[in-house]
């Protein structure tokens, strides 16, 4: 950084100013005193007042004494002499006093000015010093922070991706279900085919017919795309996307790929939803999950029963004027309290072939929806799970 | 009571497939009546035709398994034509048992199940036939006097006129007038005839 104190000059510098200072002084004197007759001896003092102020204050003792040898040899008589008479010493001492005077000030004033210079100086490097140290710091802060942001952005990808292994679990779970769902709209197509075709073979084809068959097979077809491209959306790889979406929309979705899988184990699910619910702003396959894992549950919970109702029942209502409540409640074996504590935790499970990973990354993707999951059960006549999610209207 | 002409009924809660079905089965001239859950089916009157049952296995409510255990356990005898997805051997397993007449798996082709409809209406056809005779049968024998009854044992037995008589300890005119009165009264031809009539009854019965 740039230092903004006079610089010191070399001492040879300063007596060389010195001189040149009386020599200028000194010069002009004698142009002026031969000018108008009067002596102009206090020319004298600004060359020693501008020595002591750039040469500092030995320099301006050593232009005091130029100056009382230039005034001896120069004004006083006998001219061109150092001798002087001594009418003459008075006034002469009188000058080198002001001249001791001036140079005493002036160097005091101009210690005082370097002080402060140096102080400043002092403060500027000190500053500047601070602030390369604040500096340093928030590089660190800022590295730091980029760091976290990093494992975070690994966690979030590590966090997805187990979200969407467990979703594949699930969908394996789900085969006969899937296979069934996809079935049912090719057999559409299969028997509206073969409809047509058979309206169009007859010895007078009946053309309105064939065409009725033939519009039903490709509604069947399209319905068969549908619900591949449902599957596929569970499956593929994608990162959370957040959209305006219907819950109850979701929830219908869902229920439709485990239909079948209630329907083998003889299991109806019964949806109570209420309609016009405000939006909520989610991922609709990571919702689709939660509800599918609940809803799997549910089903699992019934299964070994016997003695009882078989229905998993699936309710929505706006609630507070700011969140929705889902609730997923089966009629099956409950959960004890024992294992209602250690519910949520990963890797916990009471089936044999699961992962016990489904409670614990449901809980997850509610929360960062800004919602809560929790679940309810007397431990023997089922339980009931629930979750919240924040209504778009709130956020 | 006329018979009328063939009826197939269509069980399946799937819409599309639902008049598919309807759309192939009429397209070959079949009267077709569906049915969107097992349990409507219960409670329909049929009618008096030949007729046959196209169910799907799976269904929400009453599945096809259970329709045709109600519908054995009520004495309809209507051959079913189960429609099943893949992987649903222990149900397939279990209808073969509860005696399903035919089994196609879905997606089914339209000539299979139309070949199974059809044959399925022989079969029933057949069926009406025999359960007709049997009753008709029945009837006739129903209207023999407990005696004509011991002496139709006897006859049946391949006993002689007077073996009969000394059986029950009566003339043997009198067993040759109630010899007379079952023929007449089950109208047989023959006797061959009255064994395979008797015969047929006691199978029955014993099927019963």
């Amino acid at each position: 950084m740039q230092s903004h104190s006079a610089p010191s000059l070399p001492l040879v510098y300063s007596y060389g100013l010195a001189v040149v200072f009386v020599a200028l002084a000194l010069l002009t004197s004698l142009a002026l005193e031969h000018s108008f007759g009067n002596p102009f001896w206090f020319i004298f003092s600004v060359a020693v007042i501008l020595s002591t102020w750039f040469g500092r204050s030995g320099a301006g003792w050593f232009a005091v004494v130029c100056s009382g040898l230039s005034v001896v040899y120069f004004f006083t008589p006998p001219l061109r002499s150092f001798a002087m008479k001594s009418s003459d010493i008075p006034y002469f001492l009188t000058f080198v006093g002001c001249e001791v005077g001036v140079t005493q000030l002036i160097s005091w004033r101009r210690r005082a000015e370097d002080s402060l210079q140096r102080a400043h100086d002092e403060l500027e490097v000190r500053v500047a010093e601070r602030t390369a140290e604040l500096k340093n710091a928030h590089n660190a802060i800022l590295q730091h922070m980029a760091e976290q942001k990093r494992i975070e952005e690994s966690l979030q990808v590590t966090r997805t991706e187990l979200a969407r292994v467990a979703r594949i679990t699930t969908i394996g779970e789900l085969t006969a279900s899937i296979a069934h769902e996809v079935n049912q709209p090719l057999a559409a197509v299969a028997a509206n085919a073969d409809a047509c075709v058979a309206w169009l073979s007859r010895a007078h084809p009946d053309l309105v017919e064939a065409r009725a068959a033939a519009e039903r097979a490709a509604q069947g077809a399209t319905g068969a795309s549908e619900v591949i491209a449902r599957i596929r959306s569970l499956i593929t790889k994608t990162t959370p996307e957040k959209s305006a979406i219907q819950i109850n929309q979701i929830i219908e979705q869902t229920v439709a790929l485990a239909a079948a899988q209630a329907s083998v184990n003889n299991v109806t699910i019964e949806l109570e939803l209420s309609p016009d619910l405000p939006h909520v702003f989610g991922d609709s396959i990571q919702l689709q999950q939660v509800v599918i894992n609940l809803l799997m549950n549910g089903i699992d919970a019934i299964i070994s029963t016997t003695d009882r109702l078989r229905t998993v029942a699936i309710r929505s209502k706006f609630q507070n004027g700011s969140q929705i409540l889902i609730s997923v409640q089966d009629s099956g074996i409950g959960v004890n309290p024992e294992v209602m504590n250690r519910l949520f935790e990963p890797f916990f499970t009471t089936r044999s072939n699961g992962m016990g990973m489904g409670l614990s990354i449901s809980r997850s993707i509610i929360e960062a929806h800004g919602g809560r999951l929790w679940a309810e059960s007397d431990g023997s006549t089922g339980s009931i799970f629930y979750f919240t999610l924040p209504s778009e209207l709130a956020v | 009571m006329k018979e009328q002409d063939p009826v197939v009924f269509v069980i399946d809660d799937d819409r599309m497939i639902r008049d598919g079905l309807r759309s192939l089965i009429q397209a070959v001239g079949l009267r077709v009546e569906i049915f969107t859950c097992a349990q409507d089916f219960l409670i329909a009157t049929l009618p008096n035709a030949p007729a046959c049952l196209v169910l799907d296995i799976r269904m929400p409510g009453l599945s096809g398994l259970e329709l045709q255990v109600k519908l054995s356990d009520a004495g309809v005898q209507i051959p079913i034509i189960f429609i099943t997805g893949h992987g649903d051997i222990p149900m397939s397993v279990r209808a073969m048992k509860g005696g399903a007449h035919e089994f196609l798996t879905k997606p089914v082709r339209g000539q299979d199940l139309l070949d199974a409809v059809h044959k399925a209406i022989t079969h029933d056809r057949e069926l009406r036939k025999d359960r007709t005779e049997l009753s008709d049968i029945r009837a006739r024998f129903k209207s023999l006097t407990p005696r004509e009854n011991e002496v139709l044992d006897l006859v049946v037995a391949g006993l002689l006129n007077k073996q009969i008589a000394a059986e029950l300890g009566t003339s043997e005119l009198t067993v040759k007038t109630h010899r007379l009165h079952v023929m007449e009264k089950t109208g047989a031809e023959s006797l061959a005839h009255l064994v395979r009539m008797t015969e047929r009854l006691r199978t029955s019965s014993l099927l019963k």
